[in-house]
């Protein structure tokens, strides 16, 4: 029987599909025995582990900047490293210049507020936009501005050294277009923004899971490197559907 | 459902392997796929793949004994997120779900990044009947989308197409001037999809996992399609099979380390997308709405078979295609349904019927090489002998696969294996016939390297067809004992 209403469920109701994958499982509705390990954390087994991982990574922090840059690099990403935010500008400013940029977006994260790239861009003609909340209506020219855009700027909520990814997360000031629409994706890191692994990055993520309530946040990106395909004959081409050039700029 | 060709397994594998193209298409899959997996694997050092092979195929053993708490877990936080889950018991009734989804919704453009469940469901006939278009937008399953073909592999469905071929059908479909630069091609279907994406007002995407504890679907891709997909248009509906739920975000980690590596070779693939929900108020953009439609269509009846539900912790890597002997001579399209290779045999069969699909089992020489470069351990072997055992005694002939010919062919030889005398008799007369009516008109013997490449002789033409039957040695063991080694015994 198919519900009717536009927002319940359709198809068949949940207690009749869960019914019928017990049976074919011969299971009572219970909770499985043993229960799961993973699912018995609760909030202070999880601040604990993030304890524990934070401890970790701060102490081999610059052996681990080392590994994220190799890696990244490994991965597609153009690496520029430098601790002095003028450099950082001052790397920006010229790749924006070899590009031929003419219009430019970027996010409203914590990392513009140390590398202000907008003066100086501005300055050499580029057209600047920032994602910014607004009415519903601002959404569209938010998204044109995104889409006429030859480079994106993002920050990162976090880099994983293990597999050389920027993770963006959902907040106010960051469009999820930004890092995947323009050709061009710059992503400023910063040391703080370091794990190293995987297993790290998951651990943090469900503890603020749980901090919040339960609330995930709409999503959870990883970028590594440029679009690519290799579709046609096995041949690896760059800059599918996703940027062609991706840039990171590590400030450490 | 997806149209079923598996009926003509045979005549299609002897037409592939005969395909001059097909054979240099599929004589990359060893030398590009599976060769960046063993590079990948060594750089990661086997044991610790072996240990996260281990780990993932724990996390899927108990996910899938507990599967009906896992999805009820899942469906509640998907709801706690704000999005909506929906369960479909077959092909039809998700199409149905879909159906009413773009209905109620006006939905008139679609965009899909890469779903196999999709594929099987027939999803993209069933929304064009309803007036919608939809376009694929990985750039293998755009290809086989305007060829009006069906994926040939599930990791690069398009690899049995040449770049003349692409040229060839972007400048039919697409009308763009003809070029076989594979970077000028791509370009072009950037071209053509980037107005889609901004057009759709639905985005449709598969799943590679979904997070029970949070709710949180997670697509795995390289071109940025399924970022976009689920990132543009105002609704985001997500369609995949039951089987693809895992308990927390932790568990993510090793198959996100496993099935990169397993598929192409990569650490890790330039996009991994999680989706909890739809935008919340203060995301710049987003979907509106998020759907998530749980498919059964023939998931409960392998999950109710202890002997065939570990085929359910398959995570679609492909990479036991990629070193099967038998899935690199004949190609996708030979095994007539969605799912090819070594898995494509298992699951086939188990979700439309032994009935429909009983000569996939047979497809293998049990070689083995699928278990071992499975990435979650699933013992492919043992199922496919499983099937075929099934299939043997099934009581209802159309399940039974050799059929009337070589189930008698069977009887017969071990009816000769049992009886020393007929055994004796049939090696006299094989001689015989060997040595003396090589050379004769009636069902002649062509013979080369000494083994017999070629016999007319009913039944036994069937199998020298497409293999080597050694020669009968000129003496038997027992002619052997009786002349020589038995006297020798005696003399002493």
């Amino acid at each position: 029987m198919m519900a009717d209403s536009v927002d319940g469920t359709l198809g068949v109701p949940k207690a009749e599909f869960l019914d019928s994958v017990r049976r074919s499982l011969n299971r009572q509705p219970v909770a499985p025995d043993p229960a799961y390990p993973r699912l018995l954390d609760d909030l202070s087994s999880l601040q604990e582990q993030a304890q524990r991982i934070r401890a970790r990574i701060a102490e081999t922090r610059p052996a681990l900047l080392d590994k994220f840059a190799d890696i990244a690099e490994a991965r597609g990403w153009n690496v520029h490293r430098t601790s002095d935010p003028e450099n950082a500008i001052a790397h920006i400013q010229s790749l924006a210049d070899s590009l031929g940029v003419k219009n430019a977006v970027r996010s409203e994260q914590e990392v513009f507020g140390q590398v202000m790239v907008d003066a100086p861009l501005e300055a050499a003609g580029i057209n600047m936009t920032t994602v910014s909340h607004g009415p519903d209506s601002s959404r569209e020219s938010l998204r044109s501005s995104i889409i006429a855009a030859d480079i994106g700027l993002t920050g990162a909520d976090y880099a994983v050294a293990e597999t050389g990814s920027v993770i963006v997360l959902p907040r106010k000031g960051l469009s999820r277009l930004v890092s995947v629409v323009p050709p061009v994706h710059l992503a400023l890191v910063r040391p703080d923004d370091l794990i190293e692994s995987l297993d790290d990055l998951f651990v943090l993520r469900r503890l603020e899971y749980q901090e919040k309530g339960g609330d995930m946040g709409s999503y959870l990106n990883f970028i590594t490197g440029p679009s690519r395909t290799a579709d046609i004959e096995q041949t690896l081409v760059v800059g599918v559907h996703g940027p062609k050039e991706v840039h990171l700029v590590l400030l450490g | 459902m997806a149209d079923i060709k598996t009926r003509d397994f045979s005549a299609a594998s002897a037409v592939s392997i005969l395909d001059p193209q097909l054979r240099k298409a599929l004589a990359q899959v060893g030398t590009g796929f599976d060769a960046a997996r063993r590079a990948a694997i060594d750089e990661v050092t086997p044991e610790l793949w072996d240990e996260w092979r281990e780990e993932a195929r724990q996390i899927k053993v108990h996910t899938l004994d507990h599967l009906d708490y896992y999805l009820d877990l899942l469906e509640q936080n998907v709801a706690k997120a704000g999005g909506h889950v929906h369960f479909a018991k077959d092909a039809a009734q998700a199409n149905e779900i879909m159906g009413e989804l773009v209905r109620t919704r006006n939905i008139k453009v679609a965009t899909k990044s890469k779903s196999m469940v999709s594929e099987e469901l027939s999803l993209n006939p069933a929304l064009e009947a309803q007036g919608v278009d939809v376009y694929e937008t990985d750039l293998g399953e755009y290809i086989i989308q305007l060829a009006e073909e069906t994926p040939f592999h599930l990791v690069a469905p398009a690899l049995h197409k040449t770049k003349e071929q692409v040229a060839q059908l972007f400048t039919d479909k697409l009308g763009i001037p003809y070029t076989e630069d594979i970077n000028g091609l791509a370009a072009a279907a950037r071209t053509a999809l980037r107005e889609k994406f901004l057009q759709a007002d639905l985005g449709i995407s598969g799943a590679n996992f979904l997070v029970a504890e949070t709710g949180t679907l997670v697509i795995i891709t390289n071109e940025g399609n399924g970022r976009l997909s689920t990132s543009a248009p105002r609704i985001h509906v997500g369609i995949t099979g039951m089987e693809k739920v895992i308990p927390s975000m932790q568990d993510l980690a090793v198959f996100l380390r496993l099935l990169p590596r397993s598929a192409t070779g990569q650490g890790i693939t330039s996009y991994v997308s999680m989706v909890t929900g739809p935008r919340r108020a203060d995301d710049e953009d987003g979907p509106e709405e998020f759907h998530l439609i749980i498919v059964d269509n023939g998931r409960s009846k392998m999950l109710a078979d202890p002997d065939l539900r570990e085929a359910l912790y398959c995570i679609r890597c492909a990479a036991c295609l990629n070193i099967c002997p038998v899935y690199q001579k004949v190609g996708g399209h030979a095994y007539g349904w969605v799912y090819p290779g070594p898995i494509g045999a298992i699951v086939t069969p188990s979700l439309i019927g032994l009935k429909e699909a009983r000569d996939l089992p047979q497809a293998s020489s049990l070689c083995g090489a699928c278990r071992e470069v499975c990435p979650v351990k699933i013992n492919l072997p043992r199922m496919l002998l499983h099937l075929r055992q099934k299939s043997a005694e099934s009581p209802d002939s159309s399940e039974r696969s050799a059929g009337l010919i070589p189930n008698l062919v069977a009887g017969g030889y071990t009816r000769l294996m049992r009886s020393p005398s007929l055994l004796k008799l049939s090696h006299t007369w094989g001689r015989w016939k060997q040595n003396v009516w090589a050379a004769m008109p009636f069902f002649p013997l062509t013979k080369r390297n000494g083994m017999i490449r070629k016999t007319s002789l009913p039944l036994l033409s069937r199998w020298t067809r497409s293999r080597d039957l050694p020669e009968l040695p000129k003496n038997t063991f027992r002619d052997i004992w009786k002349k020589e080694l038995s006297q020798d015994n005696d003399g002493r």
